[in-house]
């Protein structure tokens, strides 16, 4: 396993240090960076848990249609076009002639969109199943979903909820018209959990909220205020579903004496739908099997997503479905630098292991070999690479510093502490604690046609080769600023490994890094709230990260290393 | 901060426009395929551009755009139907930045730019794929099936799993390029 760094988003914890890593906490605390956003206004980051999110379209992930919102509710979610899923296996269904007109290939070669003979149907790719086994059959191969929703629409559960809408509609209508004022207080209720935001966002589900409204408050405050309401209440009439429940079971929706009895005769599993074949149906089906209908393909969704504290918009996709481009895309990526960590003997040993497979001409080795020649051995001390990339148009000037894992115990996470297994952690790293400046992002570095970038990246092998060569000689300073190049300046630490040392390599680091934010205007702007233009102003933004080196191997098998001291 | 990834000089050809192509892969009908510029071939490819739509004239039959990866043991080939009676080979285009993994076969109509396709997938008549999906390890995707931008699937048949993250684009550039420049000669001389 390659080492990695991954990045903290504050949004879970209360304190703004993460957990130490050797919790479980700790995983959901952190992110790679790329998933992670950036809110300017509030100079935070943001991750994929925090931010609020909205819907910006609608569309078919078969046919990629875009549906436009307001059929998307009469639709029920589902594509109206063309695309049917296999209840089966859940594969995409082609539509086609019930006679092959070429039946010499064999079914294979039947999704053939020519007009053929009737009926249609429709038949797996995949697993075969065809929906003359369910007794679907098509006149025309066009609108079939039109002809299917017509089924759907037709089952008894279908028909009981539009049934149970029509009785509260009326009802709903007349509490959303005359009690304006129990709306207000309610709807802030609901968002007590989300934000304001959210609010805004979800004004669909705002809508529906005055019936809500209606009958959950009487439970607990409704009722001093409930009595000139509750008037609406006693109107209410009552209910009176459209089919006896108890006898259900004989409409075709699962349940009861009809599935005993087919469990009774039964012979083999498969009779019985998976669970996962049965949950993508809006009803509750039939168990069996060959009961199960073609679906109509749910529809995806592009989505928006905005800063849960100052609801500033971070990704806003471009309207189009299949575009990949947005319009605001504030990703942590841009603002924070990318950090990159490596061990240098796994890195030397890959190569080693390419290289050889190169000379003899085979493919590269399964990768639990790599792992094994290239691990972490308890009671060593081990040299590791970090690369800072900047993003920013500044340069910046950046303090790493480790996250001590128990305040109470060793004054620094530095020395070795390797007596109170339990308490801390079986390993040592030291890290240069003095800042150091990477320099800023150029977008000339960018030019991906200049063969001269070609030529820096070889050098940069080079260069890191021959370094690599002169740590193994000489032993120089592998605690320090290694290397500085373009947007990137790589520093050294060490990890120190306990003799009882085993688990993963796993600290904490605390990346805190300065900015000149002198031209706020054209540059990234982070200062956007309090910026002061005359002043150059210098800015700090710190934030946690865990970097994982690995896991450590046992020392049982004794080998020869390079860095062995 | 990568290992480089080293072949034996001997073993591949590189053109005037960075493509690495590997002496063991099998290349038919190179007259029909065209490769955008500093795309890998690996060894044991196999690559079919002999399979061309019938009738006169020059047809292209697979084209791969730049910074591709095409895996070791990896099969390109044309989809193939038999419409209106007529048996036919129709091209394929994959576009830039996109990566195949080992042992993969791929009949697909068209696969975008900054696809992921992992190891061990097979990749069915006529799928279409659109920008920055990715296909996990040991996928099967039937044929005709469409898969949507920024997506992963994975699975036999392949289902849709989950939506990638914004970035997905920048990543699999930095990542493909990253390939590129990491796969070098070994016996070079400095």
């Amino acid at each position: 396993m390659a080492p990695n760094v991954l990045y903290h988003c504050p949004c879970l914890s209360t304190s703004s240090a993460p957990p130490p890593p050797h919790l479980a906490s700790s995983s959901y605390n952190f992110h790679p960076l790329h998933a992670l956003f950036f809110c300017e206004e509030c100079d935070a980051v943001r991750c994929n848990r925090c931010v609020s999110v909205e819907v910006s379209g609608y569309y078919c992930p078969n046919c990629l249609f875009e549906v436009p919102s307001a059929s998307v509710r009469a639709e029920k979610n589902r594509c109206a076009r063309n695309c049917f899923m296999c209840p089966n296996c859940r594969n995409t269904l082609s539509v086609v002639p019930s006679d092959p007109p070429d039946a010499g290939d064999g079914r294979l070669s039947a999704p053939i969109s020519t007009v053929g003979e009737p009926p249609f149907f429709l038949y797996c790719n995949h697993c075969r199943w065809d929906s003359s086994e369910v007794g679907i059959t098509f006149e025309k191969p066009t609108g079939l979903a039109a002809q299917l929703q017509k089924l759907e629409d037709a089952a008894p559960d279908s028909l009981e909820f539009d049934r149970l809408k029509e009785h509260f509609e009326p009802i709903i209508r007349a509490s959303s018209l005359s009690s304006s004022s129990s709306v207000a207080p309610s709807t802030s209720h609901s968002q007590h959990h989300s934000n304001p935001i959210t609010a805004a966002a979800s004004a669909a589900l705002a809508r529906d909220i005055p019936g809500v409204a209606k009958y959950t408050p009487h439970a607990r405050s409704g009722r001093p205020s409930g009595k000139d309401r509750s008037a609406n209440k006693d109107e209410m009439p009552e209910y009176k579903s459209r089919l006896d429940i108890s006898h259900a079971s004989n409409y075709g929706s699962g349940g009861g004496d009809v599935d005993v009895d087919f469990m009774r005769r039964l012979e083999d599993v498969s009779e019985v739908a998976s669970l996962q074949q049965r949950w993508n149906y809006s009803w509750s089906t039939s168990i069996e099997t060959r009961d199960l209908k073609p679906l109509r393909i749910p529809l995806h969704s592009k989505r928006s997503k905005r800063c849960p504290a100052c609801t500033h918009i971070l990704i806003k996709p471009e309207p189009k479905a299949q575009s990949v481009r947005y319009k605001i895309k504030l990703v942590a990526a841009n603002y924070l630098p990318a950090i990159n960590v490596a061990l240098p003997h796994q890195i030397e040993m890959l190569g080693h292991i390419s290289a050889e497979a190169a000379k003899r001409s085979t493919k590269a080795p399964v990768d639990g070999d790599k792992d094994a020649r290239s691990g972490l051995q308890a009671g060593k001390t081990y040299p590791f690479h970090m690369s800072l990339t900047n993003p920013l148009y500044d340069p910046i000037q950046v303090r790493l510093s480790v996250q001590r894992m128990h305040v109470a115990a060793a004054t620094s996470s530095g020395e070795g502490g390797t007596t109170e297994k339990a308490r801390r952690p079986p390993f040592a790293i030291s890290i240069p604690t003095t800042p150091f400046s990477v320099a800023p992002f150029a977008e000339a570095w960018e030019y991906e046609d200049d063969e001269e970038m070609f030529g820096l990246d070889d050098d940069e092998l080079e260069a890191r080769l021959s370094g690599r060569e002169k740590e193994t000689k000489s032993k120089s300073k592998t605690v320090g600023v290694l290397e500085k190049r373009a947007n990137v300046t790589v520093v050294g630490g060490e990890v120190a490994l306990g003799k009882e040392a085993r688990g993963e390599v796993k600290f904490n680091m605390l990346v805190a890094y300065t900015y000149r934010s002198d031209d706020p205007a054209p540059s990234e702007g982070h200062d956007a709230s309090p910026s002061k233009k005359a002043v150059p102003e210098t800015k700090t933004f710190a934030f946690y990260t865990v970097v994982d080196l690995g896991n450590i191997i046992s020392k049982e098998e004794p080998r020869i290393d390079p860095y062995d001291v | 901060m990568e290992p480089p990834i080293y072949y034996s000089r001997t073993e591949f050809i590189e053109t005037d426009t960075g493509n690495k192509v590997s002496r063991r892969a099998t290349i038919a009908g190179p007259q029909n395929i065209i490769l955008g510029g500093k795309t890998i071939i690996s060894s044991g490819a196999i690559i079919r551009g002999d399979l061309r739509r019938s009738g006169p004239g020059h047809a292209v039959v697979i084209s791969l755009g730049r910074y591709c990866v095409v895996g070791e043991g990896c099969v390109l080939r044309p989809p193939y139907k038999t419409y209106r009676g007529a048996f036919n080979y129709y091209p394929m285009k994959v576009g830039d930045y996109v990566h195949i993994g080992a042992g993969s076969v791929v009949e697909a109509a068209t696969i975008g730019n900054y696809v992921e396709i992992g190891k061990n997938c097979i990749i069915g008549k006529f799928t279409i794929i659109k920008d920055c999906a990715k296909i996990a390890d040991n996928t099967v995707i039937p044929p005709n099936t469409v898969i949507p931008a920024l997506s992963l699937f994975a699975g036999s048949p392949g289902h849709f799993i989950e939506d990638l993250p914004e970035s997905t684009q920048d990543i699999v550039e930095v990542q493909t390029k990253q390939h590129y420049a990491r796969f070098q000669p070994l016996d070079r001389d400095r």
